[in-house]
């Protein structure tokens, strides 16, 4: 009880009609056929829970008290009904008045409907211009119910007995002609005002409405062929219409509690759908059997094998043509939005669009202007966040894949579904583009932690060179140099060999030195201007040198000097030149280095090449390095480093 | 000649200094370390410092920037940079002025030219490093002065520059006096130099003004 969120009043009520049910389906069952007692017991079981339902969580609203008081209604007539039919023929006391009082009390009954339509969903008249109409529906039951109760048409209904009030003459027809009439009047007001109801309504109510409107258009089509087909002609026929009429409290109830409140417009184009299509399928399978059957003379057999063929083969284009003609008629705006999705991800597909965009595509289509997309990385936690912003997820395969976050004054509708299916491949390639650029950066990121503690090596290992190996050969030279000082002149060849092992020392301290330079100059201690400079020195070719004397972090220093030594090294091998120029200059984002030559051209960045190395490098440092080769112009290497 | 020697390992300074002692040279001070060094100075008045470029705490430049500072207190003391690689930048405007010298440490083994530059640097003179001139010379740039003077007249030029004599230069070229002071002449004349006894610190000006110029473009 607690789980459903009854109370005790409407729950008494409702076991109240259970109760009375019990006892009349005991009383009927034998006496008239078993499907007009279990239908009728069944539509009681469902007001009344229905209206226990709402009448419990929603106590202000009348609604739910409505319904218990139609169910007892209901069960009270039926357990008359019961009654009279059993008790006829044994003789029982008011048996035949039962029986009479079965016979008109499904009037008020089906009156009382007319008040539901004008109340739904909050109980209250949609303004109080209404008031009329709930006084008139009361005023017409009376001289109805009474006409219908005096007549003696009543007479054949009534087993062994006949209507014991009769009375002749025109007074029960006209009785009859004007409640009904009034009463005409007061089901269409009751209906029109459910439509104004629906005109003014938005959001929820809306919805509500709509639920309810889709059971009340069943009804609609129903009864109407129930009494063109005949009430009591089948049991078929009677089935309809118990359901038809059970459907009215339970899409009710569904409305009044919103519980799955959005799914309405979904199941009212399933509706539309499968009713259309069931319609279109039986024409055909008739169409079919008659053309084989009275023009080519087929037999049964073949006439309904062929007449099978024919309906399976037209339901799936038929199903989706149908859907596409209720999409456009009944939904535009989901119709649209889902063309609008369509469209996209054609264009997607051709390239024309980044599958990035979704996410403007869906603040369009959803119009919900803030809504945001997050994507998921695989085993994320689905946070509910604080914001107070409602979230959908996003599946695929059964795994969440990506969030949308949406707007202040977002509504849910069920289009967002539909919607989100349709572009599930652009949610698909988004997050793999997302997780690929995420790679990216942290191969990246490794690359860049290579290269600087490459650097550091080398700039340890210079230091090293210099400091350590060169220094102590210059000691040890120099205490060479002093033993020759104390040699007197006579030990002439002992100073000579001294002097060769002076030599030997010089060249592996300029060897050294060679080594360090090439491992890391030491010039870039002073910054690139004097590296460059040194550079051009070097060089056997002309080099002008055009470099800022501003620094630059060490590791972006590091990469522009490789950037100059191998543009220039490359000029010098491959390109012919006569001429180079280094420049090193402030842009915008950090620094730029460009060599360029005056050569043949021709520069290519081959695997395993220098330029391949040094696009390593520079790209190490988030920098771009350009390649531009002019036809008889030369080659230009430019770096772009970015840096603070 | 008394020298004062910041070196930071102890086998080259005890090396320097035993150098200097074989050639009669009384070292006066030693350090590791460039702080305090004027005051060192002050107390001995040395005739030169010999100062590693590369001294704690950072190994960067800590020399270059104490031999700046011992240059504008004490203009008249020499001061000699010993350098592990050649690195222009540190030296800038020390270039051209006299009592001062950038030498690469290797220099040492050749006793004779080091003492020699040494005390050339002590006496107000200049010793720069041939490898240090050489880059100053061999500019490649068109618009460059020194683009017409002939090989030989660079050369003279070049031991111009390190700080050499003209008898020195003659000896070291194998040239007689006449011919050295010839080519001296020649080159003076086409770097629009006037020609004067104390053409040695015109060219050290040149050397500097060509190193700033460089610098700045």
């Amino acid at each position: 009880m607690k789980a459903l969120g009854l109370r005790p009043v409407p729950v008494a009520l409702f076991l109240l009609t259970q109760l009375i049910t019990v006892v009349a389906v005991a009383l009927s069952l034998g006496v008239e056929p078993h499907f007009d007692t279990l239908l009728f017991a069944l539509h009681g079981f469902a007001l009344a829970g229905a209206g226990a339902l709402v009448a419990s969580r929603q106590r202000g609203n009348p609604m739910g008290w409505i319904f218990l008081a139609l169910a007892l209604a209901g069960t009270v007539g039926d357990l008359v009904q019961g009654y009279g039919l059993r008790g006829t023929p044994e003789g029982w006391t008011g048996a035949v008045t039962a029986q009479w009082i079965d016979t008109w009390i499904a009037f008020p009954l089906v009156m009382g409907w007319a008040v539901v339509f004008l109340l739904f969903p909050d109980g209250r008249l949609p303004s109080p211009r209404w008031r009329a109409v709930p006084w008139l529906a009361g005023l017409c039951v009376v001289p109805a119910t009474v006409g219908w109760a005096l007549s003696p048409d009543r007479d054949a209904e009534i087993q062994s007995a006949g209507n014991p009030v009769a009375v002749t003459g025109p007074l029960p027809e006209a009785l009859l002609w004007v409640g009904v009439t009034v009463y005409m009047g007061v089901l269409l007001a009751s209906i029109l005002s459910l439509v104004v109801r629906f005109r003014r309504s938005r959001g929820i109510e809306r919805q509500q409405i709509k639920w309810f409107a889709l059971a009340a258009a069943v009804n609609g089509v129903v009864l109407p062929i129930t009494v063109v087909v005949g009430f009591f002609s089948g049991w078929l026929i009677q089935a309809a219409t118990v359901t038809a009429l059970t459907l009215l409290p339970i899409a009710a109830c569904v409305a009044i509690l919103r519980y799955r409140l959005y799914d309405v417009d979904r199941t009212i184009n399933r509706t539309l759908v499968y009713a259309a299509l069931t319609v279109t399928l039986a024409a055909a399978y008739v169409a079919t059997t008659l053309v084989l059957g009275t023009g080519l003379g087929a037999d049964t057999a073949w006439r309904t094998a062929a007449a099978t063929l024919v309906v399976a083969l037209a339901f799936g284009p038929l199903r989706a043509w149908l859907q596409d003609q209720v999409d456009r008629r009944y939904n535009r705006s989901r119709y649209a939005g889902l063309q609008r999705v369509a469209a996209f991800l054609e264009d997607l597909r051709a390239g024309r669009a980044a599958p990035e965009r979704i996410e403007e595509v869906l603040r369009e289509v959803l119009s919900d202007p803030d809504l945001e997309l997050r994507y998921l990385p695989p085993e994320a936690e689905l946070d509910d966040g604080d914001d107070g912003r409602e979230r959908s997820v996003v599946s695929r395969a059964g795994a969440p894949i990506a969030m949308l976050v949406h707007g202040p004054g977002f509504e849910r509708t069920p289009d967002l579904d539909d919607v989100v299916d349709a572009a599930g491949l652009a949610f698909e390639i988004g997050r793999l583009r997302v997780d690929l650029r995420r790679h990216l950066d942290e191969v990246t990121a490794s690359r860049a932690r290579l290269v600087a503690a490459g650097n550091e090596e080398r700039r340890r290992i210079e230091r090293d060179l210099h400091d350590g190996a060169q220094q102590r050969l210059v000691a040890i030279g120099l205490a060479l140099r002093h033993a020759q000082s104390e040699l007197d002149g006579s030990a002439s060849e002992v100073s000579q060999a001294l002097d060769g092992a002076v030599s030997e020392i010089r060249l592996a301290i300029e060897e050294l030195r060679e080594l360090a330079s090439g491992v890391r100059p030491a010039l870039l201690d002073g910054g690139l201007a004097p590296a460059f400079e040194d550079l051009a020195r070097r060089a056997p070719l002309r080099v002008t040198v055009t470099a800022t004397p501003e620094r630059f972090p060490d590791l972006i220093e590091t990469a522009g000097y490789f950037v100059a030594t191998e543009g220039l090294t490359n000029a010098i091998k491959h390109s012919g030149a006569s001429t180079v120029v280094l420049t090193a200059e402030r842009c915008v984002n950090g620094l730029r280095v460009s060599v360029t030559d005056d050569g043949r051209g021709g520069a290519e960045p081959a695997e395993g090449s220098g330029l391949s190395g040094l696009i390593d490098r520079v790209e190490a440092q988030g920098g771009v390095l350009t390649i531009v080769n002019g036809a008889g112009t030369g080659t230009r290497l430019t770096a772009e480093l970015p840096c603070g | 000649m008394r020298v004062v020697i910041v070196e930071d390992q102890l086998l080259l300074r005890e090396g320097l200094i035993r150098l200097f002692a074989d050639a009669g040279h009384e070292t006066v001070a030693s350090a590791e370390r460039a702080e305090g060094i004027e005051a060192v100075v002050a107390g001995h008045r040395p005739d030169l410092v010999v100062v590693d470029v590369r001294l704690p705490p950072s190994y960067t430049d800590e020399g270059a920037l104490a031999a700046k500072r011992l240059k504008e207190s004490n203009p008249g003391v020499g001061v000699l940079i010993l350098s592990q690689h050649v690195e222009t930048s540190h030296i800038g405007d020390l270039v051209g002025l006299g009592g001062f010298g950038y030498l690469l440490k290797d220099r040492v083994l050749d006793v004779g030219e080091f003492l020699a530059a040494a005390q050339r640097v002590a006496a107000g003179g200049s010793a720069l490093d041939r490898e240090i001139v050489s880059r100053l010379v061999s500019s490649a740039r068109r618009d460059d002065p020194l683009a017409e003077l002939t090989e030989r007249e660079r050369d003279v030029l070049a031991l111009m520059a390190e700080g050499l004599t003209n008898a020195a230069i003659a000896k070291r070229l194998f040239l007689s006096d006449r011919t050295v002071e010839t080519h001296v002449r020649h080159v003076l004349g086409k770097l629009d130099l006037p020609e004067g006894e104390d053409g040695h610190r015109r060219v050290l000006a040149v050397l500097a003004h060509l190193n700033a110029t460089r610098d700045q473009r």
